[in-house]
């Protein structure tokens, strides 16, 4: 796969299962979609060896060259998946979930049916055309990271009970269970009624609306693709202020018109305070003035029941090494301990040796990156307490035996929030 | 609709590029780049000044790709997509546009609230297009000088959409007016159009938009010059149709069109 047009950048390839025909192909370098990246041969035979796998009752999932890992993904027996990504950085399981979630981005903006059911291909791959943009979002560098915890990206507000109060009382007027106030793609605040729902359509609506362009108000139809993937729901979403969207998820009523100004004004005006406070919530996660210890360069906390997480790179605003550096240190971090030390779900203890394994199993695990400038001499730790999952990046003058408490103490001071 | 007024009857055109207007503009503008307004927002002018706002619902049809989602984000000084993605459902976007009224001389603020929906969603999902018409002030029709089919297909939208709501303003828009190499739709065609429809009818290019000095940027000021030309006549149209409406004016006989 030497081949120089690809570069690095990350490839998606979606193909009918029972015929091998393309539907589309993505690519993280975006550009040009005239210009093919893939030639088709490959793409016939990175598609072609996986269907000889299945044929002899196989299944192939990934596989590694000298510089690129491929994964490979099947669904409902009628769509597959391929990504390829360059080596550094990168993982099976990083990709494996990426595969979920674009395949998620399809049925909600296409519908279960109409890919399990492929009559007219044409027809489908101009219906995808939609969801190219979100699909796009995740190849490329996200701020967010539920693509890869599979936890919704949330922040903490500094006034977190007004606005939820606003909010219980707005979406009664409103006429649905499902409302949230979302900032640059996370979730501020949310109904119970949204906070219950599944995966992956958690995490789909509010990457989906931080990734659209911006405008007043939306009404678009969307498909759950856990809680109803075949009949369509509507995700009415209204600008309250830039960036600031208030999302409903409804059945055919309301109209978007009947969420008219005087309804808006009546919950919402009178919080404008508060919720400009919110703005600058999106990349800092945490409210200002919240303690945090100045040694801590990113943050990750994740509760594994609730299936929320709090991700920042800026928790102070300085500079060095970048925001983009850090994400990928954390996240790649959150990869490492996630597939080699820490199992993915917390679960209780189901006979006595079980219990004797669970207190076997690690609580808590750092490493010191030891080479290239700025990254020397950072510190990456990562503490579980129940089902919370606490991951730290600090700065190189953090002594490294106090790691465990500054890491236990901030835990504890997170606990309240998330 | 009744005979529509005579461009710059109603409202004084280039006014905006005036030093009064500029003044005005300055609330829809910061530092030069155009301001975007939440829903909660709306722009502030000196305390002293009390102007009444004017808000229109405006619904923008047309084919697929001829520019709909581009237009309006033109209009609203926004980054226009260099990649066409079509339209998922519905989207609206607010757009303030103080002008001043002849007659009077008295500002307005119009807040034209454009409506524009993809057009596979208006044909998959029942409740758009009624929830796109219902109570619409204006339809912009839109097709591109370089897409055929999306010229001649203006007469049946002219009947789907504004068919029942004859007294709702219609204008014709014709996008990437900027590529007359390739342009599919000769003058004479455009003649025999006007002449049979009797709509108004604005050219609009689709070039990009210029930017700031530091080259990120749009040029808000810039922006707005490029289609001031569109949100004059939308204001003109729409504040003539209200005055008619109320009885203000004496209404001419409706032309039938064809």
């Amino acid at each position: 796969m030497g081949d120089e047009r690809s570069g690095s950048a990350v490839h998606l390839l979606c193909l009918a299962a029972s015929s091998g025909v393309p539907l589309f192909c993505r690519s993280s370098r975006g550009g040009n979609p005239a210009r093919p990246q893939l030639p088709f041969s490959v793409i016939g035979s990175l598609n072609g060896v996986h269907m000889f796998g299945q044929n002899l009752e196989a299944q192939l999932s990934s596989a590694r060259t000298e510089d690129t890992i491929v994964v490979w993904k099947s669904f409902h027996d009628s769509i597959t998946l391929i990504v390829l990504s360059p080596e550094e950085g990168t993982s099976e399981l990083r990709l494996e979930r990426l595969l979920q979630m674009v395949f998620g981005a399809m049925v909600l903006l296409v519908g279960l049916e109409e890919l399990t059911n492929i009559r007219n291909v044409e027809r489908l791959k101009k219906e995808l055309r939609a969801s190219y943009r979100l699909i796009d979002s995740f190849l490329g560098d996200s701020e967010l990271i539920g693509d890869l915890t599979q936890c919704v990206d949330c922040v903490i507000p500094p006034e977190g009970s007004l606005l939820q109060e606003a909010l219980s009382g707005f979406a009664e007027a409103a006429g649905t269970a499902f409302v949230s106030l979302v900032v640059s793609g996370r979730v501020v605040a949310a109904t119970e009624g949204w906070w219950r729902l599944g995966t992956p359509e958690a995490v789909l609506l509010p990457w989906l609306v931080g990734s659209l362009p911006p405008q007043a108000a939306r009404d678009y139809p969307v498909y759950l693709p856990h809680g109803s993937p075949t009949v369509p729901h509507r995700l009415l979403t209204l600008t309250l202020l830039p960036s600031l969207e208030l999302c409903l998820l409804c059945g055919p009523r309301p109209a978007l018109r009947q969420l008219d100004p005087q309804l808006l004004e009546r919950w919402w005006q009178p919080l404008l305070g508060p919720l400009r406070t919110c703005l600058p919530l999106g990349p800092r996660a945490l409210p200002d003035g919240f303690p945090l210890h100045t040694d801590i360069l990113g943050l990750l906390l994740l509760h594994l029941e609730l299936k929320r997480c709090l991700f920042t790179v800026e928790p102070f605003g300085d500079k060095e090494p970048s925001p983009e550096q850090r994400r990928r240190l954390l996240r790649n971090f959150y990869t490492l301990v996630t597939t080699t030390h820490f199992p993915p779900e917390p679960g209780l203890p189901e006979k006595a040796e079980d219990a004797v394994h669970q207190a076997q199993l690690p609580r808590a695990c750092y490493l010191v990156l030891r080479h290239g400038e700025p990254r020397r001499g950072l510190r990456l730790m990562v503490l579980q307490l129940g089902p919370r999952q606490l991951l730290l990046l600090l700065a190189p003058q953090s002594p490294t035996h106090g790691l465990r408490s500054l890491a236990t103490h901030t835990l504890h001071a997170l606990t309240p929030l998330l | 609709m009744a005979r529509p007024p005579a461009p710059g009857s109603v409202i004084v055109p280039d006014w905006h590029e005036s030093a009064e207007g500029k003044e005005y503009l300055a609330c829809i503008l910061r530092k030069n780049r155009r301001r975007v307004f939440g829903l909660l927002e709306r722009p502030v002018l000196p305390p002293s000044v009390v102007i009444d706002t004017a808000s229109y619902k405006i619904f923008v049809s047309g084919k697929s790709g001829v520019g709909k989602t581009a237009l309006v984000a033109k209009l609203a000084g926004l980054e226009v997509p260099v990649v066409h993605h079509e339209t998922t459902g519905i989207q609206t976007t607010v757009v303030f546009w103080p002008a001043k009224l002849q007659a009077s001389d008295r500002v307005v603020m119009f807040r034209f609230e454009f409506w524009d929906c993809g057009e596979s969603a208006l044909k998959k999902f029942d409740h758009m297009l009624p929830a796109c018409k219902e109570n619409a002030d204006a339809f912009l029709f839109l097709f591109s000088f370089t897409d055929r089919a999306s010229f001649e297909d203006l007469p049946g939208q002219l009947a789907r959409v504004a068919g029942e709501a004859p007294s709702v303003v219609k204008m014709v828009i014709g996008s990437k007016f900027d590529q007359y190499m390739h342009t599919d739709v000769p003058e004479r065609d455009l003649t025999a159009f006007r002449q049979a429809w009797e709509l108004p009818l604005l050219r609009v290019k689709s070039v990009p938009g210029r930017r700031l000095a530091d080259g990120r940027m749009l040029d808000g000021r810039a922006g707005l010059a490029d289609i001031a030309h569109v949100l004059n006549g939308l204001a003109e149209h729409l504040w003539y149709q209200d005055q008619v409406a109320a009885g203000l004016l004496p209404s001419p006989q409706e032309n039938a069109p064809g």
